[in-house]
């Protein structure tokens, strides 16, 4: 097998880097690259230049507008996986493109290509001028370099682990998995992992580049107990280098899909109708994710659509809620060192202290309430605009300890594991499925609940939160998504232990 | 047919071949779309982009992998190619993997889809711009003094697809879609701004509705939401709307899928002859209807489409099954997935049979929710119109159905003659009798 250079090597092999000998023999300085921030992968690579930059940026605003950006990205994304024992299987994908954007007060206009030769690029650009209908303005002279921290450090780049090295982990969980239950009779496996390079340039005259990486662990089990069959899984991941993958890890994604699976024999649909709910720590940040942090994306809330666009400053919550957007969390999937509109992130206090503070901004929505851009313009891919979009949402520790919220429930149920959320942002109803959970009688755990909707209002819901526990935890999922406008981007959530004194549940007896 | 996506997908196939596979399909498409949107009666988004990427089935010595670019620069291309193939070399052997038996691409039927409009190429930005002024102006007219925020938008794509196979599969198709539709937030009691929406979908330009029926549609929907509440948890009648239907079948679908039936996720692998819905429910999947948004003359895996009766009048009749997991399960294959879902429509309209059910609620929207394919089990928050004897007697809101499919669909007591013509599932408004339905 021939050995194969740095630059053909990253521009296309997808599937493990380590399905060719080269990926063996490259050398240590190579990795360096895995660096944030660090400039010049997409001259060198793609021979974007400066000039092309100022060509491109000056053919967006051919016809006016407020401001022009580029946004080229090429992604690498692989997925691994074994089904019925054996690591069967590989996908792959590689994207490479500029998505090009002139801005006009709220109005947008926006190309794309895949193609990077000058005449694609200055193309889209051109589609991209047409929102706009007056005076040629002129792009900065010169661009400046901005500097990042950097909250995704890797030793490596994930597409330089070698397949041979990824297979043994995916083939341990499934190993695991059936060791932990005699009740395993089918388990699915796989690994992915993603690494997105992105530069953008303003017509501001800003330059920022980034490599953000993407990955998990994840397996998903069924079992079999007296002709009943039950299936849950689990995974773990984020913004992670590779040494995330340990033995413990393998352990944790295995009984972890197990140990769900197998208490669902025992689970039972509650009744239906409004009772306590009290929301286990970690996973059920969703829900402030899904109820409470999109209405307070600052999108929703200049169109007037959201129910928060007139709570700024006002009380929308006990004095001890404090709800945080924050994308330097080191290492969680919504960790950012630039958004994707080259704003540097940074933490945004949403409710403190039960006061509605902020909303979350992109530059559109930050120029319209004469505000800072907060960092939260994100998009899935070049192919998409920009929206704001939540990076890592949480809330804060409260006094109580998870026994005593429990303890003040007479009859309600308690959820651990939530999927499939859904909110409408002008109402602020909401709906979420519950995969785990227990039901709640005078004060006490009691029987396991599987299968059923809580629903509710978003405010409502925020208001009605009348204890917040003292374990605050984020959530170690590495597959999250959040779906907005058509696009998807990853996202982080937390939650500690919470008590929402009455929400709907959807059982199936009346 | 263009001829650089033949000479692409040729050339990558003798690559692969070169390169050690011993089969190998490539797909190549090309796809060309415009959005346009307007808000307060002026664009608010502009976006044109053309698409083309490749995406390549590598089989070599029994393994498998699957892998997509949209680098199509030749020397990129084939440096891709070498490595799909070698990385399908370090992976298990699984010997069921394989290129379908070529007597599985023979018949097809010799038919014009009608998936392509020829008048796409004409689709100028004139007509998009005037669609959706039209659709806002019709939807901001008919809001009135609620309106606060419309949005109207127009997505136009055609999309060319070539395939190639190894032994000898070409399957080449072109399709346009339009879709076109409006969006309205209205002011509702205290802080609540409900939002309703109408959109449509169609391969031909001709077969939408009229821009100021899809703008009054939109308004007329989001008006319906307001003051909508819960009520107390219940046993009624519903009606699923027809736009709606898709929801649920779904989630029972899923339970029909070959590769479910083999990793044993499926709550309906051991009922095939069996009764697991009324008298009134039938599915056909029609990949030839002319026009469909899911026709097609092959699928994924090349084989010749057919159509089929899957569920027929309550009885489980076919599963959809793929080439790779018919083989094993031990099973002639089917296809993989659904193409058309059509489920024959009723004889009476909605608004007849409210007028006979009594007290019950219209379902005119879903929101969260899921269906567990392993057990069958559902639940789905809704919205929609409490009604009593024909007449609207209150809108809902955080409302819940739950159960399971293998009782839900014995509840089916009749479907509408209104089937929903701008989605793949065809389905009528669908009603149920003894659905719980939770709120207070």
């Amino acid at each position: 097998m021939r050995v194969r250079t740095r630059r053909s090597f990253l521009k296309t092999t997808a599937v493990a880097a380590g399905a060719t000998a080269a990926a063996h023999v490259l050398p240590v300085g190579w990795y360096r690259l895995a660096y944030a921030g660090e400039a010049g992968y997409f001259e060198s690579e793609f021979g974007i230049t400066d000039a092309l930059c100022q060509r491109a940026l000056t053919a967006a605003l051919a016809k006016g507008g407020d401001f022009a950006d580029l946004y080229f990205e090429h992604t690498i994304s692989n997925w691994t996986m074994l089904e019925d024992g054996k690591v069967n299987r590989a996908y792959a994908d590689v994207e490479l493109g500029v998505g090009i954007r002139t801005v006009k007060g709220q109005q947008v206009g926006y190309g794309f290509t895949q193609d990077l030769s000058k005449e694609a690029v200055l193309a889209a650009a051109s589609t991209a001028a047409t929102i706009a209908d007056g005076e040629a303005r002129k792009p900065a002279g010169e661009f400046v370099t901005l500097k990042t921290d950097n909250y995704y450090p890797l030793k490596r780049l994930l597409t330089s682990v070698p397949l041979d090295v990824k297979l043994p982990i995916v083939q341990a969980v499934n190993q695991k998995a059936f060791e932990l239950s005699p009740l395993v009779v089918k388990a699915s496996v796989g690994f992915h992992d993603q690494q997105k390079r992105m530069m953008v340039v303003t017509s501001a005259g800003a330059k920022v580049e980034d490599l953000l990486p993407r990955n998990y662990l994840w397996a998903s089990v069924v079992a079999e107990k007296d002709g009943r069959r039950e299936r849950a899984g689990w995974n773990l991941g984020g913004r992670k280098d590779f040494s995330f993958y340990t033995p413990e890890v393998v352990n944790r994604v295995a009984s972890g899909a197990v140990d769900r699976t197998v208490k669902l024999f025992d689970a039972v649909q509650p009744p239906a109708g409004e009772m306590p709910v009290v929301l286990g720590p970690g996973l059920t940040g969703i829900l402030l994710h899904e109820a409470i942090g999109h209405g307070m994306e600052a999108d929703f809330n200049r169109k007037n659509i959201s129910t928060y666009c007139t709570m700024i400053g006002k009380q929308v919550a006990e004095p001890f809620v404090t709800i945080i957007d924050d994308p330097t969390n080191t290492g969680m999937l919504g960790a950012l060192n630039v958004d994707d509109e080259g704003t540097i992130g940074r933490k945004t206090v949403l409710v403190e202290n039960g006061i509605l503070t902020s909303y979350m901004h992109d530059k559109i929505s930050a120029t319209h309430y004469k505000l800072e851009p907060t960092g939260n313009g994100r998009r899935q891919s070049y192919q998409h605009y920009i929206q704001p979009r939540m990076c890592n949402t949480y809330m804060l520790g409260g006094q109580s300890t998870p026994e005593e919220v429990i303890k003040s429930v007479k009859k309600g149920i308690y959820v651990k594991d939530v999927s499939n959320g859904q909110v409408k942002i002008g109402e602020g109803d909401f709906a979420f499925y519950v995969s785990q959970g227990r039901m709640i009688e005078d004060g006490k755990l009691t029987a396991p609940i599987k299968d059923m909707n809580i629903m509710g209002n978003g405010p409502k819901m925020l208001r009605n939160t009348t204890m917040v526990a003292n374990d605050p935890k984020m959530s170690e999922s590495g597959a999250g998504w959040c779906g907005k406008g058509g696009q998807r981007v990853p996202v982080g959530f937390g939650l500690p232990t919470c008590l929402v004194k009455s929400m709907t549940v959807g059982g199936v007896k009346a | 047919m263009n001829r650089d996506m033949h000479d692409l997908a040729a050339g990558s196939l003798k690559h692969a071949k070169s390169a050690g596979a011993d089969g190998c399909r490539v797909s190549v498409y090309i796809d060309r779309r415009v959005e346009v949107s307007y808000r307060e009666r002026k664009p608010e988004n502009i976006k044109e982009a053309k698409r083309n990427y490749l995406t390549i089935d590598v089989f070599v010595d029994g393994r498998y992998s699957n892998q997509t670019t949209s680098d199509l620069r030749p020397a990129a291309v084939k440096d891709f190619i070498s490595n799909a193939v070698a990385t399908t070399k370090m992976l298990a052997e699984d010997p069921f993997r394989s290129l379908p038996d070529s007597k599985y691409y023979r018949g097809r039927a010799e038919t014009d889809l009608g998936i392509f409009d020829p008048s796409h190429k004409a689709f100028s930005p004139e007509d998009r711009h005037g669609i959706v002024k039209t659709m806002e102006a019709a939807c901001l007219e008919k809001g009135g003094d609620k309106v606060i925020s419309v949005t109207a938008s127009c997505r136009d794509t055609a999309l060319e697809a070539l395939i190639l196979s190894s032994n000898g599969f070409e399957g080449y198709q072109t399709q346009t879609y339009y879709t076109a539709g409006a969006s309205m937030t209205a002011q509702g009691e205290g802080d609540r701004r409900p939002n309703g929406y109408n959109f449509m979908t169609s391969v031909q330009k001709s077969g939408l509705p009229s821009p100021s029926a899809i703008g009054v549609g939109a308004a007329e929907r989001t008006l319906e939401l307001l003051g909508s509440s819960k009520i107390k948890t219940e046993t009624l009648p519903i009606i699923i709307e027809n736009r709606n239907g898709s929801r649920l079948l779904n989630g029972l679908i899923a339970g029909m899928y070959g590769s479910n039936i083999q990793q044993k996720r499926s709550f309906l692998a051991d009922k095939k002859g069996k009764k697991i819905g009324s008298d009134h429910f039938t599915i056909i999947d029609d990949p030839l209807i002319k026009g469909g948004l899911g026709s097609q003359l092959f699928d994924n895996d090349g084989i010749t489409a057919r159509t089929r009766t899957m569920i027929d009048k309550g009885v489980l009749k076919e599963f959809w099954v793929d080439w790779y997991y018919g083989r094993k399960l031990g099973w002639e294959p089917t296809s993989g997935r659904p193409a058309n879902v059509v489920l024959p429509p009723g004889k009476r309209s909605v608004e007849e049979i409210m007028k006979d059910l009594g007290r019950g609620i219209l379902i005119t929207g879903f929101i969260g929710g899921n269906s567990n394919s392993t057990t069958g089990d559902t639940s789905v928050g809704i919205l929609g119109q409490l009604f009593d004897e024909g007449k609207t007697v209150q809108a809902v809101s955080e409302m819940n159905i739950a159960d399971n499919h293998l009782e839900f669909w014995r509840k089916l007591a009749e479907v509408g003659n209104d089937p929903w013509p701008y989605s793949s599932f065809r389905t009528p408004s669908l009603v149920f009798t003894d659905v719980v339905v939770s709120g207070t």
